[in-house]
C-alpha cells in the first residue's frame, strides 16, 4: 500500500495513505494508533484518525523522530487492506433515534422538493443505511459518517446557519452527523435527535468514536418527546 | 475560601494552565496559556508547582479586588499595574490586602498578560485541566470568557515566593519576526509558485488574531488544491483557505480540518506571532524536523533551567 510518513509540525508525525477512504482502511489506523499506545506509553501525549491518515502527538523533546517514524513504517509495511476483516456488520453499534419532521428540520421539505422525492422516500433513504464513523472533529463528539446514499447528496449552505441547535442530524455532500451542541453549521438539516451525544461526566464523554457503526430509527413526534426532545 | 471578584474582565479574559493533553480525539482542542513561558514564570515566581491555572489577559484592561489577603505576580506582555490607585511597578511578587483594588492594563506591546494569584485559580478541572476552551464551553469559569461581575474561587496563599523573573517572550519586537517552519503535510502537492511566495514574500498580521489562530494577509497563496480529506491539524500548522490568507493556527484550533497546510510553524515562533500585534511584519523560512527539534530541545532547556523548580 502506497503511504507518506513525515512531520506534522514539530511533535508529531503523520502517517497517510492514498487509498480511497473505506471502513478497512479506518480500521486500519486503528489498529495503528493501538499498537503505538502499547509502544509509546504516556510519551504518545493525543492521536488522531482521520479519513486515510494517522497523526501521532509526542510529548515535547520526548519525539526519538528517526527511531519512530523507523517503527512506524515497519508497522505499516507489515499490513494489507485485506488483513483487516471488512464484514458488513448485521446491526450498527449505535441506534439514534431520530425525529424527521419539518418543525425540527428547515431542510426536509427543501431537499424532498429538490429531488422529487416525498418526505417518506427521504427518510427512508436515510434511515436505511449502516453508516460508519471516519474522523471526529469540529467539535467535541461531532463524527463525519458515511456514506450517505445518493439521491441525498447536496452541497453545505452557501451561508453557514449562524446557530444550529444540539441534537440536529444533517448532511453535506457524502456525509452525515448529528451536531453535538449548539454551533454555527453550514450542514443541511433534516432531522433531530433527542438523545445526548457528548457529556464530559460521561465515560467515554462521546457516545461516537471513529470506527464505529451508526444507523437512525425514525420515531414519533410522542416517542421523541418522551426521549427528552423539543419541539420549538 | 478566597474569592476575585472581578470587575472588569476586559475584552478576552480566561482562565489558563498549560492546557490538556489526550483530548484530540474526541474534538477538543488543548487550549491553555498562548504565552506557555509567561504562565511557567508566574507559576515559579509563586512557588506554585501543580500547573495552578492564572487568568490571561488579551489587550489587559482588567480590575478585581480579593475577599482575602494574597500574593500576585504579573507576567506576559508588558502591563501598567495599579493598587488601590497606586501605580507600582510591574515586575515581581506583590502582596494585596482584602479589599484592595487592583488595575491592569495593558501598554503598547504584546497581546496576552497573565494575572498569577498565589495558590491559583482553583476552578474544578475538566479533562485534567482548568483551561478555557470558549468554543467548546469546557474549562474556567462555566467554559467562557470572564464578564464583569465574575467571582473566582482562589487557591490558599502559599508560603514562598521567589524574585522577579526577568523574561517577557517580546522584550525587543523585531521589525520582521521570523516564522521557521517545518515542511509537511501537502507541502508537495502545493503549487510551486504558492511556496514561492510563501518563502519569498513578507506577511502581515492582521486583527483576525485571537486563540484559536492568527490570520495573515500579504500575497494570496493559491495551493493548486481541490479537494482534501479532513485531518488532524497541529499546533502552529499554517492553512491555507481559499482566499489564499494563510492562518497560523494556536492553541484553540480545531482539532481537524480539510485546507491544505504547507507545514507548522515552529514553537517558539508561534509564541512570538501570538504575542504580536496586527500590522507586525512576518516571514516563513524553512526549518528541518532536525533543526526545529534542536530549538526545542534548547528552549525547554533554558526554560527548566531558568525555572529549575517546576514541573
Amino acid at each position: 500500500m502506497d503511504f507518506e510518513l513525515g512531520p506534522a509540525g514539530e511533535t508529531a508525525l503523520r502517517l497517510m495513505f492514498t487509498e480511497t477512504p473505506q471502513p478497512a482502511l479506518t480500521r486500519m489506523l486503528l489498529e495503528i494508533e493501538n499498537q503505538a499506545k502499547q509502544r509509546f506509553g504516556r510519551t504518545l501525549t493525543d492521536s488522531v484518525v482521520g479519513y486515510t491518515t494517522l497523526t501521532l502527538f509526542f510529548s515535547a523533546s520526548a519525539l526519538e523522530r528517526d527511531r519512530t517514524e523507523a517503527w512506524l513504517r515497519e508497522q505499516v509495511e507489515g499490513m494489507t487492506l485485506t488483513d483487516i476483516a471488512d464484514h458488513e456488520p448485521p446491526e450498527a453499534d449505535v441506534v439514534l433515534p431520530v425525529l424527521y419532521h419539518p418543525s425540527v428540520a428547515p431542510d426536509l421539505e427543501w431537499l424532498a422538493d429538490d429531488r422529487n422525492l416525498g418526505i417518506d422516500d427521504v427518510i427512508s433513504l436515510h434511515s436505511d443505511t449502516v453508516y460508519f464513523a471516519y474522523a471526529t472533529g469540529f467539535a467535541p463528539g461531532f463524527c463525519y459518517l458515511g456514506s450517505l446514499a445518493k439521491a441525498l447528496r447536496t452541497p453545505r449552505l452557501s451561508t453557514p446557519r449562524a446557530a444550529v441547535p444540539a441534537g440536529a442530524v444533517a448532511i453535506a455532500d457524502a456525509q452525515t452527523a448529528v451536531y453535538p451542541c449548539e454551533s454555527p453549521g453550514g450542514w443541511r438539516l433534516i432531522g433531530a435527535c433527542p438523545e445526548l451525544l457528548f457529556d464530559l461526566n460521561s465515560k467515554p464523554p462521546s457516545r461516537l468514536a471513529v470506527g464505529a457503526t451508526v444507523r437512525f430509527e425514525p420515531v414519533s413526534e410522542s416517542d421523541f418527546r418522551a426521549l427528552g426532545g423539543v419541539i420549538p | 475560601m478566597n474569592s476575585l471578584l472581578i470587575h472588569k474582565a476586559g475584552i478576552a479574559s480566561s482562565v489558563q494552565d498549560t492546557g490538556r493533553f489526550g483530548a484530540l480525539s474526541i474534538g477538543i482542542p488543548p487550549s491553555g496559556a498562548m504565552d506557555r513561558p509567561a504562565l511557567m514564570s508566574g507559576q515559579h515566581q509563586l512557588g506554585h508547582r501543580n500547573d495552578e491555572a492564572a487568568i490571561e489577559m488579551a489587550y489587559a484592561d482588567f480590575a478585581a479586588t480579593l475577599t482575602e489577603a494574597s500574593d500576585i505576580v504579573v507576567t506576559g506582555a508588558p502591563v501598567s499595574l495599579r493598587i488601590n490607585q497606586r501605580p507600582v511597578r510591574p515586575a515581581g511578587v506583590h502582596h494585596i490586602e482584602a479589599g484592595q483594588t487592583l488595575e491592569i492594563k495593558a501598554t503598547n506591546q504584546g497581546v496576552y498578560s497573565y494575572l498569577h494569584l498565589s495558590g491559583g485559580i482553583i476552578t474544578a478541572l475538566q479533562l485534567d485541566s482548568r483551561s478555557t476552551s470558549p468554543r467548546e464551553g469546557i474549562g474556567g469559569l462555566d467554559g467562557g470568557f470572564l464578564k464583569d461581575g465574575d467571582t473566582l474561587p482562589v487557591g490558599a496563599c502559599g508560603k514562598t515566593t521567589r524574585p522577579a523573573d526577568p523574561h517577557v517572550t517580546i522584550k525587543h519586537q523585531r521589525t520582521v519576526l521570523a516564522l521557521r517552519f517545518v515542511a509537511g503535510f501537502q507541502f508537495n502537492d502545493f503549487a510551486d509558485e504558492a511556496i514561492k511566495q510563501l518563502l519569498a514574500e513578507e506577511f502581515v498580521v492582521t486583527a483576525k488574531a485571537n486563540r484559536m489562530g492568527v490570520t495573515l494577509s500579504g500575497v494570496h497563496l493559491l495551493s493548486g488544491i481541490t479537494a482534501l480529506y479532513s485531518e488532524a491539524t497541529c499546533y502552529g500548522a499554517i492553512q491555507v483557505p481559499p482566499d489564499g490568507n494563510p492562518i497560523i493556527l494556536l492553541n484553540d484550533r480545531q482539532t481537524v480540518g480539510g485546507y491544505p497546510k504547507p507545514g507548522a510553524v515552529i514553537s517558539s515562533d508561534c509564541l512570538r506571532l501570538a504575542q504580536s500585534r496586527p500590522g507586525q511584519r512576518v516571514r516563513f523560512a524553512l526549518c528541518s524536523p532536525d533543526e526545529a527539534d534542536r530549538i526545542g530541545w534548547l528552549e525547554q532547556h533554558y526554560l527548566e533551567t531558568r525555572l529549575r523548580d517546576i514541573h
